[in-house]
């Protein structure tokens, strides 16, 4: 095991890096954007004066380098900061949103990952029959369209037409878990469809690809049941490129949906990343930024130990 | 009940009768679960659930018959060698071949099928489909069909030209990455793990915003995006084939990378560079639709599938299907596009059940 | 309860609007114009279903265009989230009134010297902050210098001309100016005046949310959304709810399903495609109400070819106004003539011809300007307002037929406001109503204006403007202003396609009187305070 704890180490090193580089493009991009913070505070109608006395007051009138390397002493002892428009803490500002995107990611994935594993192992099962087909045709057609085109139509028959469900997931404070639950199903739901059909159709590659391998016609030939040669002797040995696909898509759960915040007005970091972005508030823009990219680090080394894990030939190479 | 009901039904249970009889267990199978579960529409939702019913299956008929059609066509058209292959190709495969030969024909003769130019206004804001529009019109007037045709040129014209460009870059760096390895596979691995740790839509937000949105910019910015993803692949795919014996008896002989690269390794590794492409040139397409659902997407007044949903995407909530049409064109086209993968997926795999 | 609609009743508003009759009435009543136009078709349906307000409820409210980054700081206020919040949280001097008259807010009474140069004004002694202090004069000084001085206010070019504020006792402030100005009461309704308790340094405490307004802010979170319970100390009249939730809904089809479904019982903005859809439910109603909000689309005066004033008519004789309210405003809007006053404000003047499409007149004053054919740029974005860029693209094919070829360039919405406007000669623009025509003029079409954005400089223009700003004789004022605008209609460089209606509507659960003032939406933003539950 010393091998895959050096490894973690290893890649947790790269990961730290990659954010450095990462911190200084965005960091970039943001100085490059047209117009300035200042005028994106104060709106059409501030004047040339206004705007001076702002930047001042931000600190804007210092040069690009010297700002980044404040803000980089600041990050490395573990302070990013405050956002430069509303003066705010920026972890006080991020922190309940940060809660709220994971909340949904971990309801959507709760519902998304058994879901795929299971109806891709039963579509390799009944492979190339009506019901393959279908769940096929189905998947590529809920991946295929846009998420906010999904989520309209899951509010136009889920909520405005049958009531169903609350059009908008509003949060209180007081809300109990159920309710919780009940509010925030139409945003999972879509984002549930825009991930399963990904997920499905890898798992079922995957154990379709073991299918030609002579260990499984050896047990095939062994008389062994359809159904026991794919979850005992294919799905373990397909488990790698499946807990690949399922990191990639949990790190999508929780870095890219924007556009379902948007739509269902959820509170997310998506949302707040989008708005600090229109107003240049770069260390929020730069605090969002690395939490996705740590996510995904994060997200791509577990699956990658996972995999090792889970195949002997990988966990004692020769 | 009325005839229409009972001819239904026994139509059902005949044609189920008669499967049984010739012994065809999976039709019979298919046929008389499709009774029951009419049976059960029928009770719920009354005759409109089994007019619904019949129109899908005229629908799906319809289909078969032209990929059926259409794939006895190309087998008797297309030299001897692909049409070998074509006849094994599986209906779905056929019809995904249709599809993207009819999205073609549409985009390259758009000028010619479109009966109206495509900013045009001809008429009311939602006037209904008649003679004139096929389709009605959006909301400034123009022909909803003119728009959707020229829509298929630079829509499809712009992803495909983005995945293309990716599949270029990714493919190059990721097979340079493979063979030449050392520093250059460590720099170009690690830029890579940059790119795809930023959130695509943000990173395309930002530069959009930075560079402008012109037809140029969005490609190569688009590309830039995706390529990380074809760079690992190629470089997975790649470092397998890269140890295997005949490639050191290629290198022991002398050859030079770029032979490597094109006659040894290019050709074994093709068959999952082919089923990332289907699903990135679904990626790409979704992007760009949600770039336009931020207001960053092709410049108006050219059409483009992803921004007519978005302008039209309110009229839902009441029931208008206008938005539906554009949105229904991006999924065809995916689909199409990933029944053919699937089916080259299938022969390359040789996997042959 | 019965509620008749009257359907064709947007043609019916623009078209009076156009013609300005009611307006032109109410100007001659009292000194100005106000949106009687908007009260009495409004008053068409609702009054019958007019009721004495009654107490309680929660009025759920779905508010658009409002940013996670906004903050409570009234110099900061830009979007229509802080606006919003600040009419209920917040008072004001001057507040303006359902039927558009200028009203008492704090301030009870207010005079002038007869040159119109020092203001007194008097304020109620009733009002209390949510933390119970009184509202003194201190407060009103210092809340009115936040925006002056050294200070990075977007207001500070409202209250330049002011030289002094000064409390002379607990109740009364004066306030002196450096030249006349007959507008300044009205000034005092602009959002960014928000009245905010005093720091003992002659500073103000903006940041503890602390307000005298009707409503007071239990919890809420900028970009999400706000709880408020009814002000037991408040100075007004009204706030029949008992608690009030503002929702922030930024995307049109979140807030119109909100609506549908019941999850809100107000939504600040309807998206206009679907605005028809929306009428014929049962259990909505729909408020239209002509504002002085406009689009304009300045060119460059000084910069070929816009330099020619030929060219400049011709491009504002090439735009078919009607079929642009029709199809990018869906009627909800009132044509514009190419002079910056709106038939619902003050001093609207009513004889001045319109500019109608005419594209065989544009062709022959090309031909007399020698630019015939030309080839010209129109920069736009879709933030400007919903439709900008639809309008742009139909503006350039209305053009055609008068041989002008017109270029759409969208800019990306970033930066809209500081890189393409006022930069490139031919540019979209959405301007927010302002209270008085000369707030108007000398913010964008003074020579020497920051904002002049069409570069227009009209000696005649700039020499009325200073004249009339100290004129308190209103008869010989609006003589003044019919001379501007004419001269803006014929000379200008400014085409002004429409002034845009505030649409906005509500669960038929929710009354309100026949008048809705045209400063903001939803009742000069004030809804939570003026309206009740049936």
């Amino acid at each position: 095991m010393g091998d895959v704890a050096s490894l973690i180490l290893k890649r947790l090193a790269l990961g730290v890096v990659t954010l450095f580089v990462i911190s200084i493009l965005i960091f970039g991009a943001v100085e490059m954007l047209p117009g300035d913070i200042a005028q994106a505070v104060l709106g059409q109608s501030a004047t040339p004066e206004n705007l001076a006395a702002l930047r001042e007051q931000m600190g804007l009138d210092q040069p690009a380098i010297v700002r980044y390397f404040h803000w980089l002493t600041g990050a490395i002892s573990g302070d990013f900061g405050n956002s430069l428009v509303t003066g705010e803490r920026v972890s006080s500002t991020i922190g309940p949103r940060l809660l709220n995107t994971l909340f949904l990611a971990s309801y959507a994935a709760a519902i998304a990952v058994p879901l795929a594993i299971i109806l891709g192992i039963l579509v390799a099962l009944a492979r190339n029959s009506v019901f393959d087909r279908v769940a096929n045709i189905l998947a590529l057609t809920a991946i295929s369209s846009p998420e906010f085109f999904l989520g309209y139509v899951l509010i136009l028959y889920l909520s405005v037409k049958t009531g169903l469900f609350p059009a908008i997931s509003s949060l209180q404070g007081d809300m109990s878990f159920g309710d919780l639950l009940y509010r925030t199903f139409l945003p999972a739901l879509t984002m549930v469809l825009v991930v399963m059909a990904h997920m499905m159709r890898m798992t079922r590659a995957a154990i379709i690809n073991l299918l030609a391998s002579p260990y499984i016609e050896m047990a095939r030939l062994k008389g062994v049941p359809s159904w026991k040669v794919i979850v005992f002797h294919a799905l373990p040995n397909a488990l790698a490129p499946i807990i690949n696909v399922v990191a990639l898509n949990l790190a999508y759960l929780i870095t890219g949906v924007v556009l379902v915040e948007v739509v269902f007005v959820y509170p997310g970091v998506g949302q707040l990343l989008v708005d600090a972005v229109s107003k240049r508030d770069f260390p929020i823009v730069q605090a969002c930024c690395l939490i996705f990219a740590a996510t995904f680090i994060l997200l791509n080394l577990a699956a990658d130990v996972g995999s090792i894990l889970t195949n002997p030939r990988l966990r004692h190479p020769k | 009940m009325n005839y229409f009901v009972i001819g239904f039904y026994a139509l059902l249970i005949g044609s189920s009768c008669l499967a049984a009889y010739y012994q065809k267990r999976s039709l019979f199978l298919l046929l008389f679960t499709l009774t029951l579960v009419c049976f059960l529409m029928g009770i719920i939702g009354g005759q409109p659930a089994l007019w619904f019913v019949t129109v899908l299956a005229g629908i799906i008929a319809l289909a078969a018959g032209t990929s059926y059609a259409w794939r006895e066509f190309l087998v008797l058209t297309l030299p001897r060698d692909m049409s070998r292959a074509l006849k094994t190709a599986p209906l779905t495969a056929s019809f995904g071949l249709f599809v993207i030969f009819i999205y073609a024909v549409m985009g390259i003769f758009a000028p010619v099928i479109a009966p109206h130019g495509e900013a045009e206004v001809i008429s009311s804001a939602f006037a209904p489909a008649d003679a004139n529009m096929l389709l009605g019109a959006d909301q400034l007037g123009r022909d909803v069909f003119s728009r959707i045709v020229y829509g298929a040129r630079n829509t499809v014209g712009l992803a495909l030209a983005a995945t293309i460009l990716a599949f270029f870059i990714g493919a190059i760096a990721g097979l340079f990455a493979a063979v030449r390895k050392g520093w250059l596979d460590q720099i170009m691995g690690r830029g890579a793990d940059v790119i795809m740790s930023v959130p695509s839509l943000i990173f395309a937000l930002l530069m959009l915003s930075i560079f402008g949105t012109s037809m140029l910019v969005i490609v190569v910015i688009v590309a830039i995006i995706y390529s990380p993803r074809v760079y690992r692949l190629t470089r997975a795919v790649a470092g397998n084939v890269v140890v295997m014996d005949y490639i050191e008896a290629a290198s022991l002989r002398g050859e030079g990378t770029g032979y490597l690269i094109r006659k040894e390794i290019l050709p074994n590794s093709t068959a999952p560079l082919i089923a990332e492409f289907g699903l990135e040139f679904c990626f790409v397409f979704l992007l760009i639709a949600g770039l336009s659902f931020l207001g960053l997407g092709i410049q108006p007044p050219t059409a483009d599938w992803g921004s007519m949903v978005r302008e039209n995407a309110t009229l839902i909530s009441f029931g208008d299907v206008t938005p539906l049409i554009p949105a229904g064109a991006i999924a065809l086209l995916t689909v199409a596009v990933n029944f053919v993968v699937d089916w080259m997926l299938f022969r390359a795999s040789g996997l042959k059940e | 309860m019965t509620n008749f609609k009257k359907p064709n009743l947007m043609d019916g508003l623009a078209a009076e609007a156009r013609e300005g009759r009611i307006s032109r009435r109410s100007f001659m009543q009292r000194s100005m114009a106000a949106g009687l136009t908007a009260s009495t078709a409004t008053g068409l349906w609702t009054g019958a279903a007019r009721a004495e307000p009654k107490r309680g409820g929660t009025f759920r409210w779905g508010i658009h265009d409002g940013n996670t980054s906004d903050t409570h700081d009234p110099g900061t206020y830009v979007t229509r989230q802080m606006i919003f919040l600040a009419h209920q949280y917040r008072s004001y001097l001057t507040m303006i009134n359902p039927d558009n008259s200028l009203g008492p807010d704090l301030a009870t009474e207010w005079s002038a010297t007869p040159d119109a140069a020092e203001w007194t004004f008097k304020i109620t002694d009733k009002a209390s902050f949510h933390s119970g202090r009184k509202v003194t004069a201190n407060d009103v000084v210092a809340s009115l210098n936040h925006h002056r001085g050294e200070t990075s206010s977007a207001a500070k070019a409202l209250l330049t001309s002011v030289t002094d504020i000064t409390a002379k006792d607990d109740t009364t402030i004066v306030i002196t100016l450096d030249g006349g100005n007959a507008d300044l009461p009205w000034l005092m309704t602009d959002y960014h005046l928000a009245i905010c308790p005093a720091n003992d340094d002659g500073t103000i405490d903006w940041e503890s949310a602390d307000g005298c307004g009707p409503y007071k802010i239990d919890e809420g979170e900028f970009g999400v959304s706000w709880s408020l319970s009814r002000h037991d100390g408040w100075h007004g009249e009204g706030a029949w709810f008992d608690k009030v939730q503002m929702l922030i809904l930024n995307d049109p089809n979140a807030r119109q399903t909100a609506l549908v479904t019941g999850d809100v019982d107000c939504v600040s903005l309807v998206e206009l495609k679907t605005l028809a859809l929306l009428q014929r439910r049962p259990d909505i109603e729909v408020d239209n109400v002509p504002s002085g909000a406009a689009i304009t689309m300045p060119m460059f005066c000084d910069t070929a070819p816009f330099d020619n004033v030929d060219v400049r008519t011709a491009l504002k004789l090439s735009m078919n106004r009607q079929e642009i309210i029709d199809k990018i405003a869906f009627g909800a809007a009132t044509m514009g003539n190419d002079f910056h006053i709106a038939p619902v404000q003050p001093f609207y003047p009513t004889d001045i011809p319109q500019h109608e499409y005419d594209p065989d007149k544009a062709k022959s004053l090309l031909k007399k300007a020698g630019a015939e054919g030309m080839s010209i740029s129109l920069h736009t974005a879709d933030s400007v307002f919903s439709g900008a860029v639809d309008m742009c693209v139909l503006y350039s094919e209305q053009a055609k037929a008068s041989g002008i070829n017109i270029d759409v360039v969208r800019e990306p919405n970033d930066g809209y406001y500081s890189d393409v406007w006022l930069k490139k000669p031919f540019t979209a623009v959405s301007w927010g109503a302002r209270p008085t025509p000369d707030v108007m003029f000398t913010l964008a079409y003074k020579s020497d204006a920051a904002w002049n954005e069409s570069h227009w400089q009209n000696e005649r223009f700039n020499e009325l403007l200073l004249q009339a700003k100290a004129e308190l004789d209103q008869n010989l004022r609006a003589e003044m202003y019919r001379e501007m605008s004419l001269l803006m209609h014929d000379d200008g460089g400014t085409i002004i396609p429409f002034f845009n209606n505030f649409v906005f509507a509500h669960s038929t659960k929710v009354q309100h009187n026949p008048d809705l003032a045209a400063s903001w939406a939803c009742d000069g933003a004030r809804a939570p305070s003026r309206w009740w539950f049936a």
